[in-house]
């Protein structure tokens, strides 16, 4: 009957940590596509101060460059993403300088700095929910026992948003 | 845009969080955003409650942290937070110091959707994450944008939650300091200011009153200025009788009189002597335009700009604390370059900077789907509206909702 009881006790708990930890789990993978869906949102904004920009550069060439590396990130698939977001970010610091100094320029650039300080926001909040979510999937339980389910492994999203 | 405030702490007792929420909601609100605040309340009909503040309960004292902190726990304030989620429609929920057992916590627990948590403590150890650590984590786990107020409160957050903070300064209302008159009565024998509890060690009246015999063989006429509550015996006794002419003791002086207060010094003295996480009574004085001497400790040093925005002495050294406080008192020039140096450093903390910065957090974050009440939480404890008040039922709901939860 002791045995029995232990068992029952024992079965009790180790049910109880994993339903919660699965919990767990669903909740941190729903604040990652929740931040992922911020940060998209952020870098879209981004792309369209960009080309916002390019359209105000006083050299044809370099409006054209960059106005392409914008809509390149705009339509980046999802593994390439990362990296057409960065070449947009690298195409901003080089065209900045030539910017026209008139309203229309300067509105242009005010958009595309507030569009470039949340990109910067929503990146870490994004990288500090994808953070929490492997930590608990990297442990030995969860990874043993795919609580995670299918779900893909959360990435980091590592981008120079400091161009601006 | 609609933001929903949880204040952990009563509102009816004064305090730095129940402050900064004040500020920042009444900020919000002047920018045209639609605030509401959840707070705990002891008297819900007092005159002076702001109409966006939603009572969720009176507090009970509970010994916390070292010291008594008033909180709100249980089914019937949570019943009232979840109330407040679905009345509300929140674009987005702000917390502050998720941390503490109190509304806040039970918000984070109710809520799903856009949240977004503010740290104020710096210190290392939250007795409820020590204790609760593990239980914790699934309430905290749901804030996507995290504001730590000092390098210190980020630092906490990182080595007790993991992930990092945005760091958004405490605000001050620079407006309401600048151009401040001086109380009556006042001449012009040179004055140094301290504020502060004049009992509380780490404030370091103890290290100023020990410098003023030398300050006093410096500057000869000086006069000190101590506003604060405490026991003013034991200033008395602490300063020579030949000196005791020259501290004036104020006691405890409301908000409205504390830009006076600065005004009526040539210099702000803060000889703190260590556990501070920002140094809003430096920002305070500093945007009076009374230059400002402290202890050289971290978050000192960042507001006075490394020096640049005031003078930095070293920590528990009264003789340097002499030296530095003559030498300002004896250079009027150099006082009217650091209150200018001051006035501009404290920019960075009006109260419409600040707000700004938060404002930007929260579109950042509330892009997704608005504030909801937490799915699992509706689906497994449903309550209607006249539960409110039923503590009773509710009692016995999350009893059996918590043995469902088990049996799953």
């Amino acid at each position: 009957m002791r045995t029995l009881l232990w068992t029952a006790g024992i079965a009790f708990l180790v049910g109880f940590y994993l339903s919660w930890t699965a919990g767990r789990l669903d909740r941190l993978h729903a604040r990652v596509d929740a931040a992922w869906a911020a940060l998209d949102a952020q870098l879209v904004r981004r792309a369209a101060a960009a080309r916002a920009v390019a359209a105000h550069l006083d050299d044809a060439s370099a409006g054209h460059a960059l106005e392409e590396a914008a809509t390149a990130a705009l339509e980046a698939r999802h593994d390439r993403r990362e990296l057409l977001e960065n070449d947009l970010s690298r195409a901003l610091k080089a065209s900045l300088p030539m910017l026209v100094q008139d309203a229309a320029g300067e509105a242009a650039l005010a958009e595309l700095e507030t569009a470039s300080t949340r990109v910067g926001l929503a990146r870490s909040f994004h990288n500090a929910a994808v953070k929490d979510t492997r930590a608990l999937r990297f442990r030995r339980i969860p990874r043993a026992l795919r609580l995670a389910g299918r779900r893909e492994m959360p990435q980091f999203f590592e981008i120079d948003d400091t161009a601006v | 845009m609609r933001i929903g405030i949880a204040c952990p702490y009563t509102w009816d007792v004064p305090g730095g969080v129940q402050a900064h929420v004040r500020d920042l909601a009444d900020t919000l609100i002047a920018l045209g955003h639609d605030v509401s605040v959840l707070s705990p309340v002891d008297d819900p009909d007092r005159d002076d409650l702001p109409a966006y503040v939603v009572p969720a309960g009176r507090a009970v004292p509970v010994p916390y942290n070292g010291s008594v902190a008033r909180l709100v726990f249980g089914p019937l304030s949570l019943a009232r937070t979840r109330r407040w989620l679905r009345e509300g429609a929140f674009d987005v929920l702000h917390v502050h110091e998720p941390t503490v057992p109190s509304v806040s916590m039970l918000a984070c627990f109710a809520a799903s959707g856009p949240i977004v948590a503010t740290f104020h403590t710096a210190t290392a150890r939250s007795r409820a994450l020590q204790v609760f650590g593990t239980a914790l984590q699934p309430a905290l786990e749901k804030v996507i944008g995290r504001i730590a107020v000092s390098p210190a409160a980020r630092r906490v957050v990182v080595e007790h939650l993991g992930g990092d903070a945005v760091l958004i300064p405490n605000g001050v209302d620079v407006a309401r300091f600048d151009g401040a008159e001086p109380l009556p009565g006042r001449d012009d024998r040179p004055t140094v200011v301290f504020l502060g509890r004049i009992d509380e060690q780490r404030k370091g009246l103890a290290v100023l009153l020990e410098a003023l015999p030398e300050l006093v063989s410096l500057v000869p006429d000086v006069r000190l200025l101590v506003a604060g509550p405490g026991d003013a015996d034991d200033v008395r006794e602490a300063v020579p009788a030949s000196l005791r002419d020259r501290v004036e003791l104020l006691g405890l002086v409301s908000e409205q009189d504390k830009p006076r207060v600065f005004a009526s010094g040539d210099v702000y003295c803060a000889p703190n002597t260590h556990g501070e996480s920002f140094g809003i009574v430096l920002v305070e004085a500093m945007a009076t335009g009374t230059p400002v001497v402290a202890s050289d400790l971290e978050a000192f040093r960042r507001v006075l700009e490394d020096g640049r925005a005031g003078v930095l002495v070293p920590v528990r050294d009264p003789g340097a604390l002499a030296a530095g406080l003559g030498a300002l008192l004896q250079d009027p020039e150099r006082r009217a370059r650091l209150a200018e140096a001051g006035r501009r450093a404290v920019r960075t903390y009006d109260w419409s900077t600040v707000t700004r910065q938060v404002v930007e957090v929260y579109e950042t974050v509330a892009v997704a789907a608005p504030v909801a009440v937490d799915a699992t939480l509706e689906a497994a404890l449903p309550v209607g509206d006249e539960d409110d008040d039923d503590a009773g039922r509710l009692v016995t709901t999350l009893r059996r909702w918590m043995a469902d939860r088990a049996r799953r």
